[in-house]
């Protein structure tokens, strides 16, 4: 396997870290797609290296279909040079607003749960 | 054959499956959705198409009826959530009411609220019409002393039945009767987002288990 996509999580059976991962996806897809316009592809693999977000490749195709139904992004065909066409995505402007949304509650409540998380964390060492 | 025409035969077959299983959706979209996952199993098997590589890919995207799922879902979702349709939200539900016992329940709970609420609306508005037979009665039963029917008044009132409403049946027919209607909707919609959240778990579940 050329990717880390596919693999299963290491527990499949733990409903909340799936969760997680699921509830970041949207955000995680809009910040890959920040500096510029990428195909499905790309953004999967954009995921699998720049996080721990190993997203089943299925969901996130139709995912891309809703966020571009919901206006976030928007989608255009551009022929390659691997010979055939690809079909890159953009954010829109509402998807730029929605991405600096999301991503700022994102620190605040990271930075929340940090500090709640901090005595487990001495106790853990 | 040669082992790329396999290939190609593979993927040929997964699309035709996905594109039968998205036919709801209009032609133009599933052209699209269809192109772009080609575009996906091309890329991904470095464009050799090899039929073991092909395997994987489309073993990783799931099965074609999952996958089409999951945008058929997404798709009445949006709309019904734009409209509040009874009809897409029936529809909406109804979909998820296969992916999930979760999505099975609340399509039920919704089904009885819209039939209420509409029974409730009908009622209210025959009663002008059949003053002696339509309304909320108390039927006399051996079973149960409280027997209580909303009648819209077609046939006859079983002797011995008592019209507890009279013509509050009106007033409160039609306030309860919406009230009950906006309520469905409010809880169908709510309920749509939320299994939204909760479902591609399930398909990923399959997923991993077809992998191991």
């Amino acid at each position: 396997m050329d990717d880390a996509l596919a693999r299963p999580l290491p527990d499949p059976g733990d409903k909340w870290e799936v969760q997680v991962r699921k509830g970041c996806l949207e955000l995680a897809i809009l910040a890959v797609l920040w500096s510029g316009r990428l195909y499905g592809l790309e953004i999967l693999r954009k995921l699998a290296d720049g996080s721990a977000l190993i997203v089943p490749e299925g969901t996130v195709y139709p995912l891309l279909s809703r966020l571009k139904a919901e206006g976030l992004l928007t989608s255009e065909w551009v022929e390659a040079d691997a010979g055939h066409p690809r079909k890159y995505y953009k954010l829109t402007a509402s998807g730029r607003r929605r991405a600096l949304q999301m991503a700022r509650f994102w620190s605040t409540f990271s930075a929340n749960l940090d500090g709640l998380l901090a005595p487990l964390q001495k106790e853990g060492r | 054959m040669t082992d790329p025409e396999i290939g190609q035969r593979k993927m040929k077959q997964y699309l035709q499956e996905l594109a039968a299983a998205l036919r709801r959706l209009p032609a133009e979209q599933v052209r699209d959705i269809v192109e772009e996952l080609r575009s996906h199993i091309v890329d991904k098997t470095s464009g050799n198409l090899a039929p073991d590589s092909v395997d994987r890919v489309l073993i990783a995207l799931g099965s074609p009826q999952d996958l089409a799922g999951m945008y058929l879902a997404d798709d009445l979702q949006v709309r019904a959530l734009a409209s509040s349709s009874p009809v897409l939200v029936l529809r909406s539900l109804f979909r998820w009411a296969s992916l999930s016992f979760a999505g099975f329940l609340v399509l039920l709970g919704s089904i009885v609220g819209y039939f209420l609420s509409a029974s409730l609306i009908c009622c209210a508005l025959l009663k002008p019409i059949h003053p002696h037979t339509a309304g909320l009665w108390q039927i006399p039963d051996a079973a149960d002393p409280y027997s209580y029917s909303i009648r819209l008044g077609f046939d006859s009132v079983p002797p011995g039945s008592k019209d507890v409403l009279g013509w509050w049946i009106v007033p409160l027919g039609l306030a309860v009767g919406f009230a009950l209607f906006f309520l469905t909707a409010r809880l169908g919609l709510r309920s749509i987002r939320r299994l939204r959240r909760a479902s591609p778990l399930t398909a990923y579940r399959k997923k991993v288990e077809d992998l191991q």
